[in-house]
């Protein structure tokens, strides 16, 4: 425990990773995570100045998080719960997050969790969105191709499912 | 921070067992529910939050972390599922275990709430409402913490579950508050509200009392209104049935029970002070801590009561406030009355028929001696009352137009229909225009400009009832034209400003001709201009006469042509034979008639013994012939004068009577009126106090006869008018029923005045006659072009 260092800085606060490292964080910029938003909201004036403990966080995997927080700051504040269609649907990704998600892809994937987790609606969607294009125009073997997949059905299994997804073939 | 405090909770459960999870989060929670204000710390937050996360997401996360990270996309069992089966057996297993976590919630607050219950018997009136209200605050509180640490669950479980349909699940705040309404607000709000009821009744009767405490529960009962149908949506509902019901019931069972019994001991005004009071006291309730809500059936529940039981009660004392003019209390009374529907006509009709009487008692009082009658005091007369009822109207009843209109009701009676028009009702519109006439007329004392605008406002509030307003039309005019002809009209400006009300109330047509008198005078001015310079120029050996000429025209001019014959004197004949030429050169082809009973002149006398200055006589242009002759001969017979001047006996009779009483001529024989056989002598010793001396005086009689000519072309004129108003309808129509063509007709004429239907039919009959109307088959009447 760290209970006996430095305070964080005014408008800062402390977070603790999985692996016990401490991060400092601007508020407002942690504040991305409606999980630790809600909390601070909750707790008031009489938490100020405690660790925040992520418990199903690594630190690697906090920074990358925290990275995409502070580049996102300004953008407009998540609307709660509402899904517009738009964001759902279209897998276009902007630039930087295209570069941000160029990870292997067990970085990717700790990075969905995490924002599931940390309740980071804009960042989950990033990531699905990022999976989704490295699906599309695959074929089934290229897909356990690149997910590392292993094939356990029986050939009458994988012809009765095409007979059953016919419709969806790409013709 | 001391480390003893820091870790309170056991360490995180194993995130598989429901049993061990939801153990720990009800620690997790109890803390939250009893013991809040000792504070939370983050790492316990976050302790709860990662259970509930862990415990949704322990199938799934095992799942997808390996199947990515690891590549072992096995979940175990040999008969490996495809990804579209995977992902729905997946969500299949977070189904069920959240239902775990979300009935086990539910269990938890059901179990708290029937321990609320059991306390809450333990009190009663407001202990029971502190009681009721600290509870609620802190379950409240508690709520919102909780929602946030299973937002995990309301994200995905909650959410999946409601985007299936189905009943019964709601998001963790929202459970909150339907349990706290299933498991304890129903067992306890009809307590709750008594206690609240008798708070209220306390403050009523004038204590002081604690009335945050009912906002409170109002804000509580508003809060569970919960659409059954639809989480996301509040009504009001519940509100209203166990708060708004039972509170508008004991509203009106107070104010039923007090104003009774205040009534049979206070007289009617006290009462209206006291509902007033009530009233207000009310309105000011729902502000301090009722809900908006409230307020519409809160103000019918208490007019009700205090108001429409007792308005048969008020309304029988209006009379008595009118006849004492209690203003306030009449402005108290419109207030109370204006809250219930229909409250005030009553009210409208006891205060048109007491104006009325009002108007009538006014002008009965001045019409004691109708022949002496001054105008001004029978319009001040009229207008007085008026006045006094417009400020009661505006002051009292708040200037609503529906008052205002039985003003006018009223005031339209007592102006048309009173003691003096008991002849007629054109003796108003008479009267009216000869104030006006009066206000207008050149007089010694000067009125101001803006007093006299004022007046003349006045003046248009009386003709705004008058209903003869052609009546009003023909004396307008004529006197117009008397002011006009001998120039003695007070100002322009207050002319036009006149003519210009008449316009606004009436239209153009009404005014047209006052108009087209106005500018025949300008012309005239212009005219006169035009022949004086060409007399200037015209080589002459006598001097010329300064004379002004009139021009106006026949179909404007209420005029008429001379009565009598007339030879105008040699000396302006030059002059008048000059402008008819100049005249006639301008304007080809018109004629000119000379109304010489409007001409006039002025004299100078060079004959006078007794004075070194000569006088100057102001005359008729008849008095002029007359005199002119002596300027040959000391003395003329009747006859001469007679056939000189060609005037009949009777204007010549009135022009020598006024020289005579004047002195300017001496009769022999002298005796009572001149005649035949009578000698006129000049009068060398004439004498007067002032050098100028006005002979052209008109006589009592001669003021009568218009009088009375004026009446007799109205009847005339208003025949006319009918007969083109039916023309009129009938050619645009072509064809119409007797009765409509009445009802029309009717319709159009009464701005004018009220036409009788049998004098309608009278025209009608003439149209008949003279064929430019038909009979049709079947009542009807045709237009014959």
């Amino acid at each position: 425990m760290g209970e006996s260092e430095a305070p964080p800085a005014a408008n800062y606060i402390r977070l603790q990773s999985n692996d016990n490292v401490k991060i400092d964080v601007e508020k407002a910029v942690a504040e991305r995570s409606l999980l630790i938003k809600n909390m601070l909201e909750d707790l008031g004036p009489n938490a100020e100045g405690q660790t925040i403990p992520i418990p199903n966080v690594t630190e690697p995997v906090l920074r990358k998080v925290i990275e995409w927080c502070e580049h996102h700051r300004h953008d407009p504040p998540a609307t709660n719960e509402d899904e517009s269609d738009n964001r759902k649907k279209t897998t276009d990704i902007d630039e930087w997050d295209q570069k941000f998600m160029q990870v292997d892809q067990e970085m990717l994937f700790e990075i969905i969790l995490a924002s599931n987790y940390l309740d980071i609606k804009a960042l989950l969607d990033v990531g699905c969105k990022t999976v989704a294009n490295m699906i599309k125009g695959k074929s089934p073997e290229e897909i356990r191709k690149t997910f590392n997949i292993t094939n356990d059905f029986t050939p009458e299994e994988e012809e009765q499912i095409r007979r059953e997804n016919e419709w969806a073939e790409d013709r | 921070m001391s480390m003893t405090t820091t870790r309170p909770m056991p360490s995180a459960p194993n995130r598989e067992d429901i049993g061990q999870t939801w153990e720990y989060l009800q620690n997790g929670i109890s803390k939250i529910m009893i013991n809040l204000q000792e504070g939370m710390d983050m790492a316990t937050y976050m302790g709860i939050y990662t259970a509930v996360h862990n415990f949704c997401t322990s199938q799934k996360a095992v799942g997808l972390g390996n199947s990515g990270a690891v590549g072992q996309a096995h979940r175990g069992g040999n008969d490996t599922p495809s990804p579209s089966q995977e992902s729905h057996a997946d969500l299949g297993q977070a189904h069920l275990l959240g239902e775990d976590l979300y009935k086990k919630l539910k269990e938890y607050l059901n179990n708290h709430l029937h321990g609320l219950y059991e306390q809450s018997k333990g009190h009663a009136d407001e202990a029971l409402l502190a009681f009721y209200i600290r509870e609620w605050n802190r379950y409240t509180v508690a709520a919102k913490y909780i929602h946030h640490l299973f937002r995990y669950l309301n994200r995905h479980w909650v959410k999946r579950e409601m985007d299936e349909g189905k009943k019964n699940t709601y998001d963790v705040y929202t459970l909150h508050l339907y349990q706290w309404r299933t498991e304890f607000f129903t067992l306890v709000n009809k307590k709750v509200m008594d206690a609240v009821l008798m708070l209220v009744e306390k403050q009523r009767n004038g204590e002081t009392i604690e009335h945050r405490q009912i906002k409170q529960v109002v804000d509580s009962f508003v809060s569970l209104g919960l659409d059954e149908h639809d989480a996301t949506k509040s009504t009001l509902d519940t509100y209203r049935y166990h708060f708004e019901k039972p509170f508008l019931a004991a509203t009106e069972e107070f104010y039923k029970a007090e104003s009774k019994q205040f009534v049979a001991e206070n007289s009617v005004v006290e009462y209206m002070k006291k509902a007033e009071a009530r009233l207000a006291e009310e309105e000011e309730r729902v502000r301090m801590y009722l809900h908006n809500d409230i307020a519409l059936p809160l103000k019918k529940t208490c007019n009700k009561a205090l108001i429409a039981d007792h308005s048969a009660m008020l309304r029988d004392e209006f009379q008595v406030l009118l006849d004492n003019d209690r203003e306030e209390d009449m402005a108290r009374m419109y207030n109370l009355l204006s809250r219930i529907p229909d409250g005030l006509e009553p009210l409208r009709q006891k205060f048109e028929a007491h104006v009325r009487n009002a108007g009538l008692n006014a002008v009965a009082k001045v019409a004691s001696d109708a022949e002496k009658l001054e105008p001004k005091v029978y319009v001040e007369a009229l207008l007085e009352t008026h006045t006094r009822y417009q400020g009661l109207v505006k002051r009292a009843f708040a200037d609503e137009p529906e008052f205002t209109r039985s003003l006018d009701n009223a005031c339209r009676e007592f102006v048309n229909r009173n003691e003096i028009c008991k002849a007629g009702s054109s003796k108003s519109p008479e009267l009216l225009a000869k104030y006006t006439d009066v206000l207008l007329r050149k007089s010694g004392a000067g009125v101001e400009e803006a007093e006299l605008d004022a007046t003349l406002t006045q003046i248009m509030t009386v003709f705004k009832y008058i209903e003869d307003k052609d009546v009003f039309q023909k004396f307008y005019s004529r006197m117009l034209a008397r002011r006009l002809v001998h120039s003695n009209s007070s100002s322009d400006d207050a002319e036009t400003s006149m003519i210009s009300k008449l316009k606004e109330a009436c239209g153009f047509e009404y005014t047209n001709k006052l108009q087209r008198m106005f500018q025949d005078m300008q012309i005239s001015k212009d005219l006169n201009t035009g022949f004086r310079e060409h007399t200037k120029g015209l080589q002459s050996e006598k001097q010329p006469l300064d004379s002004t000429y009139s021009i106006l025209g026949t179909s404007f001019w209420p005029l008429t042509p001379p009565n009598t014959t007339f030879n105008p004197p040699a000396e302006i004949q030059t002059d008048i034979d000059r402008f008819t030429l100049f005249y006639k050169n301008k304007h080809e082809g018109r004629k000119l008639s000379w109304l010489w009973q409007l001409c006039k002149g002025e004299l100078k006398t060079g004959y006078c013994r007794q004075s070194k200055t000569p006088f100057t006589f102001q005359v008729s242009v008849y008095q002029m012939a007359i005199l002119l002759m002596f300027n040959s001969k000391d003395a003329h017979s009747y006859d001469d004068i007679a056939s000189v001047t060609q005037l009949t006996s009777e204007v010549l009779d009135a022009a020598l009577g006024i020289l005579l009483k004047a002195k300017v001529l001496l009769m022999k024989p002298e005796g009572e009126k001149p005649g035949p056989g009578k000698m006129f002598h000049l009068n060398y010793d004439f004498k007067s106090k002032k050098i100028r001396v006005n002979l052209n005086v008109g006589t009592k009689t001669e003021q009568k006869q218009e009088e009375a000519d004026t009446n007799k072309t109205i009847e005339e004129d208003r025949q006319m008018v009918l007969q083109s108003a039916i023309v009129r309808i009938m050619k645009a129509r072509k064809k119409m029923k007797h009765n409509l063509l009445i009802t029309e007709c009717i319709t159009q004429i009464r701005s004018r005045f009220v036409p009788k239907v049998s004098d309608i039919k009278k025209c009608i009959e003439i149209l008949l006659d003279k064929e430019y109307l038909e009979r049709l088959e079947d009542d009807e009447l045709g237009y014959l072009a």
